[in-house]
């Protein structure tokens, strides 16, 4: 194609989305002007983007792990995360902690937690690897995305059902299908304001700090495993050929369920911070976290650990402004949109390198 | 009695029905549990006169019969008194108009014995036609299957039976299933984002048809609009999937099924200007700006679909010469003869696309791409081509669940609906229609029938025979909320996907090809084989 | 020190390998020829334990291996340099060749090999930061031949050492090769150029589509008549 044939469709797509744009809430007319007269708002999305998207960014790296090492999308993982925030709420409600819980009740309730349900989502993943996948790994590709597919559905409906045993788990509410609250545990201190003392326009509550700060320890922890240990290793060596890993001595099976133990965990710590963050859940919440995660991935180049961590942060940034200059309406449509662009003009992705032609 | 294991068989699984249902449901079961044993000892027989062979499958089939009877009266003597209900009670017929009441055994002993005689009749039918020589088989059996659709809602009508609702859902999604095996079956690419169209077609005739909207152009007409509009859709979302395989060709058809339902649910302020004219921040007139500028909805933005509320009223069939009020909430039957043609125009319309040049094309396709391109196969026309055939019948499912349910509402198109059709027609068998509509029958005759039935009677089961015997509170809290088979149905769905994949993924009515292309990877016996096969 | 005994393999329906014998003792350099799709990569992939035989036996000193998963296999002894190198292409030398030695436990000796190995590859040792995609051809050979060497190997196979390689590329692995068996290392070598397979080994069996043709002494296979023509180009 000539160059100048691309400059006017690119021209024309720019113009269509002008056109159209404002029916999806991207009306730019009316964002540079709102964005211009509030620049702290763009800020403030900026820093919740961030937040939020530190979230995403833990379970991309479930998603791109497994398909770097296995060519398969796992579709149940935004499910399992959903289990670890149930497994949280769960165990935050055996302890019985409120906001009015000292400090130290509070603390012991969240490791817990966190113990718990990490414990629960790394086995359960293990376990749905042990199950469903690995029969379906000399199969044609879609029969273990079908089965994926599967699994999600199941996994909902443990969700489902989970949600709805307030007879053993009070803290699950009446209704199975609806969202549940999680307990105000972390105060939402000012950390400008009310700790630094600083007059700045923009909000920095502790739970942000808590979400990135515990959310990026666990990323580069998880950067520095691949990367230096011995397992970690034989993981990348598993995902670049796994016929020569083999003949390296490496136990592959092994090895793939161990990555689906970390994904697995991951997603565990996310449902944590994501109940402790946004104190709710719901059992779809798989779903929709599902997608972006697995957008992030794409976006960061599939496969690659920090295109993962990269693309959630992305992702993040671009729903916050998506819900405040667009319209939260339409969010996930632009979250799709994303997607499908990606896939189409750029499948390795921003920091990916094309994977080959592996069987 | 070894011969008469398999009528045990299909006798006792069919009999599971009228373990539910009861009554008069015997009959019908009865009819189909016959039917499915004539055929299977008609294959099996060694004799050659087609009489000879319905002869021998009289008494497997009064066998199956019996059995399925002997689930109605399970019904009626343990089940109903185990949940409250009593064996003794008042049917009511209704032959239209006046009704009539029955005591419950005599219905018991009149269906029972019908359906007893019907199973044995079905079998000799079916069983005899497998002696006939293929085309005169595929008739008779075309005749019997045709003559139980007509009369069957008749049946239904009469003795109260309460599943034509249920049944005409089935017919939709079996519409749906169809559309999507071209797609998956026929041409191998895996959408999981079918239900955009069915909602794309839905909303189209909601949108010309609704008095809400002020338009209304007649339903025949607007069938076809919908139909067309979905046809292009299909190639409008199926184009940027072209260059994509399998996986990501899976995800980037998901993601279109996702942004479909919230553009329809979100169009509830839609205003289009021209984006050029408006460039001016400062200092302009902005009335002159919008007379020049605005090509839609000018005075305000427009409700364009309702948003959560949907489109509603939707305007019904009319057929000329006949009352107004025939397609309404009154009467199901018109409804169901209606689906019923737009499936057998489909099922002929889509043998005649698989049979065609661009149905051999699809499967070649199918089968390797590359190969196919190199013997002139234009994979670009193709699969926009799959993608449109499959599309253009969820337009026809979308008419009629439209008119059908006279509303629509956004939430009816979401993901679990492109899964479930997928799992139809994973269920029944790719690229078999017999086996896609088998598999629609089972997964939503499940979902709408059984599962809605057994919950009724689980609960009233709880109810009255194990609720007053559990003393924790916290476990008959449990019981009474929990254990609810609707609620499992997601889960049931899926297990059907994970199984299917690990055991059988040629589905159950499968074709000879894709059963050796599915198994193609493994050892007859003996450990596994991997990966690829090397040069030397 | 390694013996085929009737070895029986298939791909889905279709018979590989028909009861291949072959034996390599210790010390010794045993060449398989024979031309494509004569089986002798699904040779190596099956004593390596990718495939698995559906009868017949492989016994590495003494131990059957047919019965024991691959990654165990390597830890026996048996390591390769497989067809087409499959060199980690997004980790380093380094790295690389840590894998190789995935299967042992003892550090010094692992240490001790990869001085060894740079001594034999100095280009590696140069290299040794470098991602393994950027290196050369001639130069990823020499990589997948040092990672199998870090396994310390009883028996080293070799499949298709030559392949896509400069004559004088060629000619230097071949080098190697010698001098690595005169250093002690048993190896199992699969080539298509078989004037230098025969040129170093001891021994060499013919196989031709699943079966062994011919067998015995290198020489000798190197002056038959049906070797020269079928394999040599000779007239």
């Amino acid at each position: 194609m000539r160059p100048w044939q691309k400059v006017l469709i690119v021209a024309v797509n720019i113009y269509l989305l002008l056109f159209f744009g404002p029916v999806a809430g991207f009306d730019i007319f009316r964002i540079i002007p709102e964005i211009a007269s509030k620049p702290s708002t763009l800020l403030q999305q900026l820093l919740i983007g961030i937040a939020n998207g530190s979230i995403i960014a833990i379970i991309a790296l479930g998603y791109t792990l497994v398909y770097g090492i296995i060519e398969l999308v796992n579709f149940a993982h935004g499910d399992v995360y959903m289990l670890g925030a149930f497994m949280s709420l769960t165990i935050i409600g055996a302890f019985g902690v409120t906001a009015e819980s000292t400090g130290a009740q509070k603390i012991v309730a969240i490791l817990v937690a966190f113990l718990g349900a990490v414990a629960f989502t790394a086995t359960a993943n293990v376990t749905i690897e042990r199950v469903a996948y690995r029969r379906l790994r000399n199969a044609p590709r879609l029969a273990s995305l079908i089965s994926a597919i599967g699994v999600s559905f199941i996994l909902q409906n443990v969700g489902l059902f989970w949600g709805g045993l307030k007879a053993f788990f009070p803290i699950m509410g009446v209704n199975a299908a609806a969202p549940k609250a999680f307990p105000e545990l972390i105060g939402r201190i000012d950390v400008f304001k009310d700790i630094l003392g600083w007059n700045v326009p923009i909000s920095f509550s502790t739970k942000d700090l808590l979400v990135i700060t515990v959310a990026s320890s666990l990323m580069i922890g998880l950067r520095l495993f691949v990367q230096y240990t011995r397992l970690g290793k034989a993981m990348r060596a598993t995902a670049e050929n796994r016929d020569a890993a083999k003949i390296m001595g490496i136990d592959v099976d092994r090895v793939i369920a161990f990555t689906f133990l970390l994904g697995g965990s991951l997603a565990g710590a996310a449902g944590l911070l994501v109940g402790l963050y946004n104190n709710t859940a719901v059992f779809t919440m798989g779903f929709t976290a599902g997608l972006r995660a697995f957008t992030s991935a794409v976006l960061g180049g599939i496969g690659n650990i920090t295109g993962a961590m990269l693309g959630g942060f992305l992702i993040g940034i671009l729903a916050a402004f998506s819900d405040q200059y667009f319209s939260s309406r339409w969010t996930n449509a632009w979250v799709f949109a994303v997607l499908v662009l990606v896939l189409v003009f750029r499948p390795t992705g921003l920091l990916g390198e094309s994977i080959g032609q592996k069987a | 009695m070894q011969k008469l294991r398999t009528a045990l068989i299909i006798g006792a699984t069919s009999a599971a029905i009228t373990f539910l249902f009861g009554g008069w449901s015997a009959v019908v079961v009865g009819v189909i549990a016959g039917a499915v044993i004539g055929m299977t000892y008609g294959q099996r027989s060694a004799l050659r006169t087609p009489n000879g062979i319905g002869r021998e499958a009289v008494v497997p089939g009064l066998v199956g019969g019996l059995v399925v009877v002997l689930g109605g009266v399970i019904h009626q003597f343990i089940v109903r008194p185990a949940t409250g209900q009593s064996p003794f009670f008042t049917h009511t017929l209704r032959f239209f108009g006046s009704n009539a009441q029955i005591d419950s055994i005599t219905v018991l002993i009149i269906s029972s014995v019908v359906a007893i005689l019907a199973a044995a009749a079905a079998a000799f039918l079916i069983g005899s036609a497998q002696g006939l020589p293929p085309d005169k088989r595929n008739r008779q059996i075309a005749f019997a299957l045709g003559g139980f659709l007509l009369l069957f809602p008749f049946y239904e009508q009469i003795t109260n039976l309460n599943w034509m609702g249920a049944l005409i859902t089935v017919q939709i999604y079996i519409l749906l299933a169809l559309g999507l095996n071209i797609v998956v079956g026929y041409a191998g690419l895996l959408d999981l984002g079918y239900a955009a169209f069915f909602a794309i077609g839905a909303y189209t005739t909601a949108l010309l048809n609704s008095p809400r909207i002020e338009i209304q152009w007649n339903f025949w007409l607007v069938i076809w609009i919908a139909a067309a509009v979905a046809a292009i859709a299909g190639i409008v979302l199926g184009a940027p999937t072209l260059p994509l395989r399998g996986d990501y060709l899976a995800i980037v058809t998901l993601g279109f099924g996702e942004i479909v339902p919230v553009i329809f649910r979100n169009l509830i302020a839609v205003t289009i200007r021209e984006p050029f004219t408006r460039f001016c921040f400062v200092g302009c007139d902005p009335a002159v700006e919008v007379r020049i500028a605005c090509l839609y909805s000018c005075e305000g933005p427009l409700n364009l679909t309702g948003g959560e509320a949907g489109v509603n009223p939707i305007g019904r069939p009319v057929i000329p010469f006949t009352p107004d009020s025939l397609f309404g909430s009154s009467s199901y039957l018109p409804w169901y003869f209606l689906v019923l043609a737009l499936i057998v125009f489909s099922i002929f319309l889509i043998s005649r696309l698989r049979d065609s040049r661009i149905g051999r094309a699809w499967m070649a396709m199918r089968e390797d791409e590359l190969a196919a391109s190199q013997m002139g196969i234009d994979p670009v026309k193709t699969k926009l081509l799959a993608f449109s055939m499959g599309a253009t019948f969820s337009g026809f499912a979308g008419a009629f669940y439209g008119a059908y349910i006279a509303a629509i509402f956004p939430g009816v198109f979401d993901f679990s609906v492109s899964v479930i059709i997928l799992c139809m027609v994973i269920l029944g068998g790719l690229g078999n229609m017999i086996g896609v509509i088998i598999g629609g029958i089972l997964i939503m005759g499940t979902d709408r029938l059984f599962l809605p039935q057994i919950a009724t009677l689980l609960k009233k089961f709880m109810q009255v025979s194990v609720l007053p015997n559990v003393s924790n509170e916290a476990l008959r809290d449990f019981l009474s909320t929990s254990v609810d088979p609707i609620q499992m149905r997601l889960a049931l769905f899926g297990i059907v996907l994970v199984i299917m994949m690990l055991v059988r993924p040629e589905g159950l009515v499968p074709s000879a090809e894709r059963r050796a292309e599915l198994h193609a990877g493994e050892e007859p016996r003996g450990a596994p084989v991997t990966a690829d096969e090397p040069t030397t | 020190m390694l013996e085929l005994k009737d070895v029986h393999t298939y791909y889905g329906n279709i018979h590989a390998l028909k009861g291949i014998s072959l034996k390599v003792e210790k010390g010794e350099i045993v060449t398989l020829i024979g031309s494509n799709g004569a089986g002798k990569t699904t040779t190596l992939r099956t004593i390596q334990g990718l495939l698995r035989p559906r009868s017949g036996s492989i016994v590495l000193e003494g131990e059957e291996l047919t019965k024991i998963p691959p990654h165990l296999i390597t830890e026996r002894g048996v390591s390769q340099s497989p067809e087409g190198r499959l060199i980690f292409p997004r980790m380093t030398v380094l790295e690389n060749l840590e894998m190789g030695a995935f299967s042992r436990k003892d550090k010094d000796g692992i240490k001790r090999d990869l001085e060894r190995v740079c001594i034999v590859f100095p280009r590696l040792k140069e290299r040794v930061k470098q991602k393994g995609g950027t290196l050369s051809g001639g130069e990823q050979q020499m990589l997948a031949m040092g990672r199998a060497l870090m396994a310390n190997p009883r028996v080293l196979l070799l499949d298709e050492p030559s392949m896509g390689l400069a004559p004088i590329l060629v000619e230097q692995i071949f080098q190697i090769i010698q001098e690595l068996n005169k250093q002690g290392t048993t190896i199992l070598l699969v080539e298509q150029n078989a004037r230098m397979a025969l040129s170093i080994a001891h021994r060499g069996y013919v196989l031709q589509t699943g079966h062994i043709r011919l067998q015995g002494d290198a020489k000798r296979l190197h002056d038959d008549e049906e070797v020269r023509k079928t394999y040599l180009g000779e007239e």
